[in-house]
């Protein structure tokens, strides 16, 4: 006899649950690119109800990001863009834009390896918890928390030099005026 | 206004869906489900004999690393450092003065580095670089030594890192600016780290690599080195 682990009547609203985080995958796949944000959105959830048991069902963010990367990956290889294979090297494929609504926050951000904008972006902007970042990429709290400390300050920096930079060509000007 | 805050402030506006929610779950509630999917996963509690090696472990090392450069860091005072260096030649002066204080493992040269054009800086940053990537490249000499079982080699590491704890990072109070330094002379070079866990995740992962569990350490050395 087959056993459900999830009994049918319960399986609708356990999966309202999960949809109605629709909106921030389709939002996190048009922050990295995406040319269809919407449709991996609509996949990921796809994906997510034939597989209910399998997502986390306190916190089923991580698991939906997770499973949105992998398709960003997927649509990336079907663009025809040469894409590596070995998965710790695909973690920098699914890098966040170039475009923020800040263009010295975006040339800073691009300074940054991908891994390093990955980390920033998962927190700022797809409002992650750190744990819930962490499990999205596949790696321990312990080591996403490390590399976003190295992200941040790195970003930090790269803020600090772009505006001494400005800072300095707006004396120059001042003074040549 | 700090990094994460600005780069939230920077986040761009995907605008609004374009589909039909209700139309789209119902699409999705209207297929079979894998009934051969695994369950998620249950998050298993470690045993408390490995948590209590570990906070022993760790308080081991906190008392003869972490101590050091706290007690440094609530001794000392801290100011904000308003003087900046934009000379390249004087960056890398400092960059190569910071590597004769510290160490590299066998067989790893120190990378070039200079200050980009058009930049400014504070004269801690060479040296501050300099511990970066000299504990980085400690980091994954310890991760291949593990790798290789060769244990002597580990011993090195952990002594080297345990150093750079110990002498070469300060953490800042909380509640000082970005530019803040610490008053008077400092022997050596040194990374500030912020007051946010940075320096406590540094210690551990060297606690956990010397109690024989490395995987923070190599992630670290994955995610940060090696260096080119």
């Amino acid at each position: 006899m087959t056993t459900h682990r999830t009994p049918p009547a319960s399986a609708d609203a356990r999966f309202r649950h999960i949809f109605c985080h629709l909106d921030a995958i389709a939002r996190y796949a048009a922050r990295r690119g995406s040319r269809d944000p919407e449709g991996i959105a609509a996949e990921t959830m796809t994906i997510a109800w034939r597989k209910l048991p399998a997502v986390p069902a306190d916190d089923p963010r991580p698991w939906l990001f997770m499973t949105a990367r992998h398709l960003l990956m997927a649509e990336r290889r079907r663009g025809g863009r040469q894409a590596p294979l070995d998965p710790e090297v695909l973690e920098g494929v699914a890098a966040p834009p170039v475009e923020s609504g800040d263009p010295e926050v975006t040339a800073a951000l691009m300074e940054l390896s991908p891994n390093d904008r990955e980390a920033l972006v998962l927190i700022a902007w797809d409002d992650l918890t750190p744990a819930q970042a962490a499990a999205s990429l596949g790696i321990r709290p312990v080591a996403f928390r490390v590399r976003l400390l190295r992200a941040r300050r790195r970003f930090g920096r790269a803020l600090e030099a772009r505006a001494s930079a400005a800072e300095r060509a707006r004396l120059l000007e001042m003074e040549s005026a | 206004m700090n990094e994460i805050t600005r780069l939230r402030r920077a986040r761009p506006d995907c605008g609004e869906l374009s589909v039909d929610r209700e139309a789209l779950f119902a699409a999705i509630i209207a297929q079979p489900t894998d009934r051969s999917a695994p369950p998620a996963p249950v998050r298993r509690r470690r045993g408390r004999r490995r948590k209590l090696v570990l906070a022993v472990a760790l308080a081991l090392l906190v008392v003869l690393t972490a101590g050091t450069a706290l007690a440094v860091t609530g001794v000392i005072g801290w100011h904000d450092d308003t003087r900046i260096i934009s000379d390249p030649v004087e960056w890398q002066k400092l960059y190569r003065d910071a590597q004769s204080k510290l160490t590299m493992p066998p067989g790893v040269k120190w990378p070039a580095r200079t200050l980009p054009a058009n930049s400014v800086t504070s004269p801690l940053q060479p040296g501050g670089q300099a511990v970066d990537i000299s504990q980085v490249a400690w980091e994954c000499y310890w991760a291949d030594a593990i790798k290789r079982g060769d244990a002597s080699a580990g011993r090195r590491a952990r002594a080297a890192l345990t150093d750079i704890a110990r002498h070469h990072i300060l953490v800042a109070p909380e509640g000082t600016s970005e530019n803040t330094a610490p008053d008077g002379q400092i022997d050596g070079p040194v990374a500030i780290y912020a007051d946010d866990g940075g320096f406590e995740h540094f210690t551990k992962m060297i606690a956990d690599a010397a109690a024989g569990d490395p995987a923070t350490l190599i992630q670290s050395c994955r995610a940060n080195g090696p260096v080119e």
